[in-house]
């Protein structure tokens, strides 16, 4: 079954003065599909993520959404066409507590009613109840009035794709969600991004290749900021190339 | 998020109406005791800012002065009743907060504090230099106070220190509890998410900008509010209502209440005039006491005088635990 292009790319770059750190790329991520990007440290990776997200604007080529071009689209705006994003580095409501950070993050969907002055938090009835959902799915519900700042680093990183979550998006931009996590709190994560991926397109951005080959539909690996292979996870496995780029020149 | 503050802060309506009772029966003259009030709005209006969205503006005398001087004009020379001078000063403090907001938000962080002070060492020339319209150095004189009508019926005649004071009151109880419902309403949400983490806030889909400019727009009504009260109060608009120590002078007090509490903002106000009246009496170089003050607040309690009692309560309060209960986390809301 061929699933239809929800993102893609193309020719995107973007140059740092003289320095290319993304060049020539074109990715399509197809609906309901996990597909992760890999590569070594300075592959672009990141700069590919906050081109797509809307943190920085790409020197050129273009992103489609959903045939629409959100190349320069402001990041705010991207909640209202279905794409979410996390932070690599926790990035949530620290004094706030959990429900309340994920109820903002539900909140922010409908700008209109989030401008509402008058009347309580509680008259959002919506923005509660995807907040009690997203709780129950993160197995967070016990934690529900904890401050989010006083969660463990694991905890705290499951809540970062919660908030993302929140937005009901048709797509999330996961950005290394596992990076700081401990050994025994990784399958968690891993878990959770296998099962969204039943129902959102994901786009995961990540170091441990462990997860990668484990869940990923379709691995793109790059490498000097350009896409050297791409392919299912066993194709990517047993690419030479790949093997010689985290190796270093060393063959 | 309501249930996770202490019953005790959601009391706060109460203890501000009791203080309002209690403020005029304990200072040596009413007179005194619509000065804090009167500052207590300035600093609602600051901790609107400061507390809730996290954003320092050294602005605020600009919209103290202006609304003192929208108000005495209307009353001089346009002989408007007391509400309508008083709506119009707030008008013009929220439209001209909105642009100087709109304006300074462009930058963040030291950029951003250092735009705001810009802008009110701007609004000072512009008010000093504009003889004609806001008498300059002299200020304007003779504003009047007129009596209180309401639908064409007469209230009071606010002749009297306490009549005036009575008035005051009423609006500083009404803009407090409105004050109150923004701050747990969704709008009031997002600025402590804004406040907390902005990169996230915009990340969620938030417009960062429209609720930065709507909380100046508010702060800047709210403040004319207390700079028009002020000129009808004392019968005067002086040039010093508009200058930078006015500005300082509302963060200060924001400060010493404590920012991100309502309440605070009564006890920054409450403090501040009375220590000013009674170590003026006592030093003529009292400024320095006030300092040292000051540096002792900011050193040993960051939450303010409010921050001071809510440390009593709770420890009061763990002193005889409640089948088990642990102690309510400090939720810097309210």
């Amino acid at each position: 079954m061929i699933r239809n292009v929800l993102l893609k790319t193309s020719g995107l770059g973007l140059n740092y003065g003289k320095f290319a750190a993304l060049s020539k790329v074109n990715l399509e991520v197809r609906e309901r599909t996990i597909h992760s990007v890999i590569g070594p440290n300075g592959a672009g990776k990141t700069t590919l993520f906050h081109c797509l997200t809307g943190s920085r604007n790409p020197t050129t080529g273009s992103v489609e959404f959903a045939g629409q071009d959100i190349t320069r689209l402001p990041n705010h705006k991207r909640i209202g066409i279905g794409m979410s994003r996390s932070f690599q580095i926790t990035s949530l409501f620290q004094n706030l507590s959990v429900h309340e950070n994920l109820r903002l993050a539900a909140q922010g969907r409908n700008m209109v009613k989030a401008m509402k002055f008058w009347g309580a938090v509680e008259s959002l009835a919506e923005t509660i109840e995807i907040a009690d959902q997203i709780l129950e799915r993160l197995d967070l519900a016990a934690n529900a009035d904890v401050l989010a700042g006083e969660l463990s680093h694991g905890q705290q990183r499951i809540l970062e794709v919660g908030m993302a979550l929140a937005a009901k998006p048709k797509m999330l931009l996961l950005d290394e969600p596992t990076s700081g996590m401990g050994i025994e709190d990784i399958p968690i994560m891993t878990n959770l991004i296998h099962e969204l991926g039943k129902e959102l397109t994901i786009l995961l951005i990540e170091h441990n290749m462990g997860i990668v080959m484990s869940i990923s539909d379709i691995v793109t690996v790059m490498y000097q900021g350009q896409v050297l292979v791409e392919g299912t996870p066993a194709e990517v496995k047993e690419d030479e190339r790949v093997r010689i780029a985290y190796l270093g020149e060393v063959v | 998020m309501i249930h996770r503050i202490p019953i005790i802060l959601r009391g706060t309506t109460i203890a501000s109406l009791v203080t309002l009772i209690l403020l005029p029966l304990v200072l040596p003259s009413a007179s005194l005791a619509t000065e804090v009030l009167i500052f207590a709005i300035a600093v609602l209006g600051c901790n609107l800012l400061l507390g809730y969205t996290g954003l320092l503006s050294f602005g605020q005398g600009i919209f103290f002065g202006l609304g003192a001087y929208t108000a005495s004009l209307c009353l001089i020379r346009l002989g408007t009743g007391l509400l309508s001078s008083l709506g119009i000063a707030v008008i013009a403090g929220g439209v001209v907060a909105a642009a100087v907001g709109s304006l300074s938000i462009r930058r963040r962080g030291i950029y951003f504090v250092m735009l705001t002070l810009a802008f009110s060492q701007m609004a000072y020339f512009v008010a000093s230099t504009s003889k004609d319209i806001t008498g300059g150095e002299n200020g304007l004189l003779d504003v009047p106070r007129p009596p209180l009508v309401f639908f064409g019926m007469q209230i009071s005649s606010l002749a009297t220190g306490s009549a005036f004071y009575a008035f005051v009151a009423v609006i500083f109880i009404v803009l407090y509890v409105a004050l109150r419902r923004v701050i747990h309403s969704p709008f009031g949400s997002t600025l402590l998410a804004i406040r907390e983490n902005e990169e996230r806030a915009l990340a969620v889909g938030y417009n960062t900008r429209y609720f930065k400019i709507m909380a100046f727009a508010m702060s800047g009504g709210i403040t004319a509010l207390a700079g028009a009260l002020y000129a009808i109060s004392l019968h005067f608009a002086p040039l010093s209502n508009i200058e930078f120590v006015m500005s300082e002078q509302i963060v200060l007090m924001t400060i010493i209440g404590g920012t991100g509490s309502l309440y605070g903002s009564l006890l920054g106000a409450g403090f501040m005039v009375v220590a000013g009246e009674a170590l003026s009496a006592i030093w003529p170089r009292w400024m320095l006491l006030l300092g040292i003050i000051l540096i002792a607040i900011v050193m040993f309690m960051r939450g303010g005088l409010w921050g001071g009692v809510e440390q009593v309560m709770n420890r009061f309060r763990s002193r005889k635990p409640q089948q088990g209960q642990a102690p309510p986390l400090e939720v810097p809301n309210d």
